[in-house]
């Protein structure tokens, strides 16, 4: 989230879109509610079905799944054609005024994609998406295809006419999402699409600036072929209603878990490393190079200033090999940049499942997931798992994954007994077992102790890493090996080695001087071995270590930072300074300093977050600012500070994304019809398939449904089937459909029906509703189920045999959003039959 | 709010005066249900059965999100949902968390015959308390909002206390305490009528809810549980939600003049038999009896002595 | 057509057989226990009547199993007695003279069978008193099982069991003030079976007729 949970209540309008926030984050929903209750504020939700959230709504609009950029794009389009947009903030503090590259192409001039697209290998070549300006040429002996660096000095057109500036191409790229066309192709009429669109600008109406608008969303974005460029549009339109970085605004993404925010802070993800920095591929020759590659370089009109606060990468990865490697990571040996693994390509989830299906991974480690149930094509995986030659599963119940042959299908096949995998269950340590900390969806780090102890033989998830670690280090020491440094020189300089206790991780993680420190300028000293105050301290000397940059300033010389619990709001914007931490620097809202207008003063005087104080010539605030303290107005520092330019990216240049600098409208991989922008280039040019046999893809002649999956709030993922009360709350799997469906097909709620495609089937009772209805989908009806994807092979219910034993995601496919890696767990096509 | 406004202001089938009855101030506590911004995320449900240690029982899906078809006896807490189609073609997909309403003239205590079953504190708690419950289930009769539930192994009816153990302790009941989006609110009476009343009237003056209201229907009395409808012309809409909740005339007539009048008729009866005994006595009065015997034994002694005559005077 | 054989010594005539009798006083134990744990659900001021049989929750569960025994007794008296039952033109004109009869005025009563129209009505208004406590009883025995849609059963047995109550309750008080305090041998008659000659003809004359039949072979 750019902003926070406690941070909606400061909104006057909320597009609650790609997710369901009442249903699956009702504790953080009150906030959306304090909203309604105290400010108006309105709720539009806008959902393939009618849900939890939409009941609270005062509008609702059922969109067909996956069509979410067109309706984003033609909102886009109703606020520039409408002047609901925020002028002064769109000309000063985003790229609408920067000229682009002469060469760029819109897809809607070039058959459907953006200049550069190699159709052999759907890649793009992306050198053209720059900026205009001098010094955008590739540098002379750059590596062959490396891209050009953005220009040092951008063209730009403040009148905002030049016909290549951002905002004129951001305009004739979605005039083409007409009414008209955001109906044929997402189902929703064009007067409810208008009143929608109507509703949401209505903060911008007159020019405006006071009120705030939000957009709310989760996995329902996330979970698609194109699924970061649906929130590019939603970031797009924020920054055209200028709606970023204030009190109540924003891009809110809902985390699914309590830690997920934790989890890609922390690198979960096989192409960042903590804190977000890029790792080393192979084409980074040493530790100079990776970084000239990593780090950005301003980028802004010439009269303007961009603080580029990215420029400091090298400090904080030389901080972070620092905490890897210790004493073994000097500037001789490149900061060990050797013991780095150099990733060569796509190791994101259905890779690594392919790889293993391919024979190429042999075992794994499962611990905290249900690797089985959440990833999709189950059949595959459990195909994939029967080829592994082991598997370790740390679990709090005995799950899908660690019995995966007994999955219905190998029960069909049966061909359990040919199955060699040998499978360990570990029992592991529930989230109440353990102390630690959470970091929530709003960047706070809030600290947690053991509620209850172990049962039984139950271990720490962690404990059993370290002491699997151990005994590798072990071995090596012993026996050698190919490369044992990066194993033999890791730190691991915890209290009790074989179960590090998490307050030293988290110490760890903040940092720690090396050395004597002094700030030049406030001749602030820091000892060698204190903790760091905050990651403005990192050095890239050597002299500090720093586990994640980011998390820097959670565990200080002060104590434990995120275990404050001071709930006072002295502002009453939900700012609670003192409850917990937020990265970065203990900040609730992102890019705040676009909070005030270009001489320094808050939009709204009544939400005031941080300002401009003359008097003192700093920044100021009830929230710390996120801007360079000193930097006056009159400079024209762009407010978003983590970008090159200094300002929010409505275009986005080069590397930033895989697949187009502004978002396109893709159809699903699977969809009931031709793109009707551009039929010929129907789905993301980028995404690729899997070719194996349980990779098939199904197309509207046999599969005419629409499906999307979906969670409910009785049930937590696949754990709470095992506890009695979630269980009687919410009994059995089922589909919802819609009434008009059920009634052409004859079936009646509770009836069971299968629903099948190209993968695999699911077979459970209909949930039949008024809360579905058929769309006209460019003028033909269709119908869209959803399944709430709670159950499979194991649980109370599952193991009396009372429910279906399958689980829903026997019938996604592996095809994902290539920015992300996300599977596109929404909008793939089904059939349905009465059983 | 002290354990002292636990006194007992109403009790039932109590013969004579309420020990606590007009003791003290009153204090009357309310819950107010503000159906506007429930999402039906159940958390009032599972607070209530962890607070209560109620035992769980078996569910079956029944083609909607709601828990189970009505409260049960260890089921004291349900959210109703309820799919509404509106005039303008919008949908609305109402939800109601369900539970005893603690009328200020429970029909659930007008019913009962057992001395204590059932008794209303001075803050407007109505609490069952099944050491005196005799489990005849007239409360299930006298309650307008079908929540007494009974239980066939304990023979006793059982049903949402407003965690009157909590409340005594200055507490908010369990549900309250764990609803995520402060659509529930506790306090005074007076207090939550005017919350009430507010938010009515935002949602009158700010949202597409011309018809909103407060549900404290004045047929009971008035509601220990308050709700704010969308649309309070329609209650029913909600689960069935009565829209003028009334103690059944049949149980009113049942408990007010049919018991006069069988009272003075069993009595009256009794008088007029025994006024009827003292003016005309027996059918065959004892004396009459006699007399006939007398007669008798008299007209024995005349045919004797006429016989007798007879043999002395041929 | 006399029916000698309930002709008994000493100028007694059998009225109640065994089987009658006993039936009888299963449906006044039941009625009895039935009406004193009733009345401590009627009144709060009553509610002592239950403690004295067990307490209340005893009172209520055997309550309705009283309450079949009673419906099956009575049940019984109707297969036994229903056929004598039936109204007869005589009986109008005893109605039209029913003053006389409370007044003791006897003499001035047309002649009656083995019962007369009073006790008729009392035989009837039992049987249909029992009919509607137990259609209502039954209701109020399982209210748990009845569906709320199907709730007017309930709110009408609560109203049609204690009005069926009260009104069996009067006839009680009717039937025990004339069988005891009023008409003297009655309840002897219920005890023992039998009553004298000279009952048997001054309450129902016609049905002495017919037990001793011919007038030439008065009972002895």
């Amino acid at each position: 989230m750019t902003n926070g949970w406690v941070d909606i209540k400061n909104t006057d309008m909320m597009l609650i879109m790609g997710g369901n926030p009442a249903e699956n984050h009702p504790c953080g929903f009150k906030w959306a509610i304090e909203a309604k209750r105290n400010r108006n504020a309105k709720i539009i939700s806008v959902d393939p079905r009618f849900t939890r959230t939409s009941a609270v709504a005062d509008l609702f609009c059922q969109i067909r799944a996956g069509s979410d950029i067109a309706f984003l794009g033609g909102v886009i389009n109703y606020a520039i054609e409408n002047n609901r947009i925020a002028h002064e903030y769109l000309v000063n503090f985003t790229n609408a005024a920067f000229a682009v590259n002469n060469a760029f192409k819109l897809p809607g001039d070039t058959d459907g994609v953006f200049s550069g697209f190699d159709a052999g290998k759907f890649t793009y070549d992306r050198s053209t998406w720059n900026y205009a300006g001098p010094g955008a040429a590739v540098p002379a002996g750059a590596a062959p295809g490396a891209l050009p660096p953005m220009p040092a000095n951008v063209d730009y057109d403040l009148t905002l006419q030049n016909p290549n500036c951002v905002f004129q191409l951001l305009k004739k790229h979605y005039s083409r999402y007409t009414p008209e066309m955001v109906e044929r192709i997402t189902g929703i009429p064009k007067a409810q699409f208008l009143k929608a669109a109507d509703t949401y600008t209505s903060i911008r109406k007159d020019g405006d600036m006071k009120q705030v608008g939000t957009v709310i969303y989760a996995v329902g974005w996330t979970h698609h072929s194109f699924g970061t460029q649906i929130i590019r549009t939603a970031a797009m339109l924020q920054l055209l209603l200028g709606n970023v970085g204030r009190a109540g605004g924003g891009v809110n993404a809902l985390r699914g878990h309590s830690n997920i925010q934790g989890a890609t802070d922390m690198a979960g993800l096989y192409d960042t490393l903590p804190g977000y920095l890029k790792v080393p591929t192979p084409a980074d020759a040493n530790f100079d190079a990776w970084m000239k590659r990593a780090t950005p370089t301003s980028s802004q009109p010439a009269p303007w200033q961009s603080w580029n606060y990215y420029s400091n990468t090298s400090k904080f990865t030389v901080s972070l090999m620092k905490a890897f490697y210790g004493d073994a990571a000097t500037k001789q040996n490149d900061w060990a940049f050797d013991y780095l693994p150099k990733v060569d390509r796509d190791y994101s989830w259905t890779y690594l499942w392919n790889d293993m299906y391919d024979g190429k991974v042999k075992g794994m480690l499962a611990f905290g997931m249900n690797g089985v149930a959440i990833g999709p094509d189950t059949n595959k995986n459990i195909d994939a798992l029967k080829k592994a030659e082991w598997l370790v599963v740390g679990e709090i119940y005995p799950d899908e994954t660690s019995e995966f042959w007994r999955s219905p299908r190998v029960l069909a096949q049966g061909d359990q007994n040919q199955i060699q995998t040998t499978v360990y269950r570990l029992p592991c340590a529930g989230f109440a077992e353990k102390d630690g900390s959470f970091s929530n969806s709003a960047r706070w780090l809030l600290w947690k102790n053991t509620a209850v102890p172990l049962p039984g033989d139950c271990r720490l998830d962690h404990g059993i890493v370290a002491q699997i670690f151990l005994k590798v280090r072990e071995l090596y020491n012993k026996e050698g090996g190919k490369f044992p440094d990066p194993i033999l020189n890791l730190t691991w300089a915890y209290s009790e080695p074989q179960n590090p206790p998490l307050f030293e991780v988290l110490k760890e993680m903040n940092g720690k001087a090396l050395a004597d420190l002094e700030d030049p300028a406030t001749k602030q000293q820091i000892k060698a071995g204190q903790q760091l105050p905050g990651f403005a301290w990192l050095k890239d000397d050597g002299t500090t270590s720093c586990g994640i940059w980011i998390y820097s300033g959670a565990y200080t010389e002060a104590g434990n930072q995120t275990a404050r619990r001071d709930p006072s709001d002295p502002s009453g914007m939900g700012v609670h300074p003192g409850w917990g931490w937020s990265w970065p620097a203990n900040r609730r809202v992102l890019y705040n300093r676009a909070s005030c207008d270009v001489a320094g003063k808050p939009w709204d005087p009544s939400r005031k977050q941080v300002w401009w104080n003359e008097d003192s010539k700093k920044w100021v605030g009830n929230d710390v600012p996120d801007f360079k303290a000193d930097s006056p107005p009159k400079d024209h520092m762009g407010p978003f500070i983590m970008n090159a330019e200094g300002v929010g990216r409505i275009f986005a240049p080069l590397s930033a994304f895989a697949d187009g600098p502004f978002p396109e409208f893709y159809e699903p991989i699977e969809s009931p019809l031709a793109n009707l922008l551009h039929p010929e280039r129907s789905t993301n040019p980028v995404v690729t398939k899997f070719k194996d046999t349980d990779d098939k893809f199904g197309t509207v002649k046999d599969f005419p449904i629409i499906c999307t999956t979906f969670r409910l709030t009785e049930h937590y993922h696949y754990w709470t089937k095992n506890n009695p009360m979630n269980v009687q709350l919410v009994p059995e799997p089922f589909i919802e459909m819609a009434a008009e469906m059920a009634d052409e097909m004859g079936i009646r709620g509770g009836e069971k029906v299968k629903v099948s495609s190209a993968r695999g089937e699911y077979i459970a009772k209909a949930m039949v509703t008024k809360r579905i209805k058929s769309m006209l989908i460019d003028g033909k009806k269709t119908y869209q189920i959803g399944i709430p994807f709670h159950w499979g092979y194991r649980g109370i219910a599952e193991d009396e045999g009372k429910t279906a034993r399958d689980l829903a995601n026997q019938l996604t496919h592996t095809a994902t959003d290539p920015n992300a890696h996300t599977p596109e767990f929404k909008g793939f096509l089904v059939k349905v039959e009465k059983v | 709010m002290s354990q002292e406004t636990m006194r007992i202001q109403k009790m039932s089938a109590h013969a004579g005066a309420i020990p606590g009855e007009d003791t003290q101030r009153t204090y009357v506590v309310s819950k107010l249900i503000d159906t506007t911004t429930c999402i039906g995320c159940k958390a009032c449900e599972v607070a209530c059965m962890e607070w209560n240690d109620l035992p769980f029982g078996e569910t079956v899906f029944d083609n909607t999100y709601q828990t189970m078809p009505e409260t049960r006896w260890n089921y004291w807490n349900l959210i109703l949902f309820n799919e509404h189609e509106r005039e303008d073609g919008s949908l609305q997909w109402l939800m109601r968390k369900n539970q005893c309403m603690h009328c200020a003239d429970p029909g659930c205590l007008a019913a009962c015959p057992s001395d204590g079953a059932i008794i209303q504190y001075a803050n407007g708690i109505v609490d069952f308390q099944q050491a005196n419950c005799i489990g005849c289930g007239y409360c299930i009769t006298g309650c307008p909002f079908n929540i007494p539930k009974f239980n066939p192994q304990t023979k006793r009816v059982y049903k949402c206390t407003l965690c009157a153990d909590r409340v005594g302790e200055g507490l908010e009941p369990a549900c309250i305490k764990a609803c995520p989006t402060g659509c529930l609110h506790f306090g005074s009476k007076d207090d939550m009528k005017d919350l009430a009343e507010k938010r009515a009237t935002q949602l009158r003056d700010h949202y597409n809810f011309p018809n909103a209201g407060v549900y404290d229907p004045a047929g009971v009395g008035g509601t220990g549980v308050m709700y704010i409808l969308h649309d309070a012309t329609k209650p029913e809409l909600y689960g069935g939600l009565p829209k003028d909740p009334q103690i059944p005339l049949m149980v009113k007539l049942w408990k007010g003049p049919i018991k006069w009048l069988g009272n003075i008729a069993m009595i009256g009866g009794l008088i007029g038999l025994f006024i009827h005994y003292l003016r005309f006595g027996p059918k065959d009065r004892e004396d009459q009896d006699i007399r006939e015997q007398i007669a008798l034994a008299q007209e024995k002694a005349a045919k004797a002595a006429k016989e007798k005559n007879e043999e002395e005077h041929p | 057509m006399s029916q000698p054989d309930l002709l008994l010594p000493h100028g007694r005539i059998l009225r109640y057989h065994f089987h009658e009798r006993l039936t009888h006083w299963v449906a006044a134990g039941s009625f009895i226990y039935l009406m004193l744990t009733g009345l401590a659900f009627w009144s709060p001021w009553l509610f002592w009547l239950a403690l004295v049989f067990g307490g209340p929750q005893i009172s209520r569960t055997l309550h309705p199993w009283a309450g079949l025994v009673f419906f099956f007794a009575v049940s019984y008296m109707y297969a036994m007695w229903s056929a004598q039952m039936y109204s007869t033109e005589n009986d109008k004109e005893w109605w039209k003279n029913i003053e006389h009869y409370t007044k003791n005025e006897d003499d001035r009563m047309p002649p009656v069978g083995r019962y007369n129209p009073g006790q008729k009505l009392l035989f009837w208004g039992f049987v249909f008193c029992g009919l509607l406590l137990l259609a209502s009883g039954v209701v109020l025995w399982f209210p748990e099982y009845i569906p709320w849609n199907l709730r007017l059963l309930r709110y009408a047995a609560v109203i049609v069991h204690p009005g069926a109550a009260l009104l069996s309750i009067g006839l009680f008080m009717i039937h025990i003030y004339m069988s005891v305090f009023a008409e003297r041998g009655a309840f002897g008659s219920v005890i023992r079976g039998d009553v004298s000659v000279e009952f048997a003809k001054r309450y129902h004359p016609i049905w002495y007729k017919e037990v001793v039949g011919d007038s030439t072979n008065p009972p002895k």
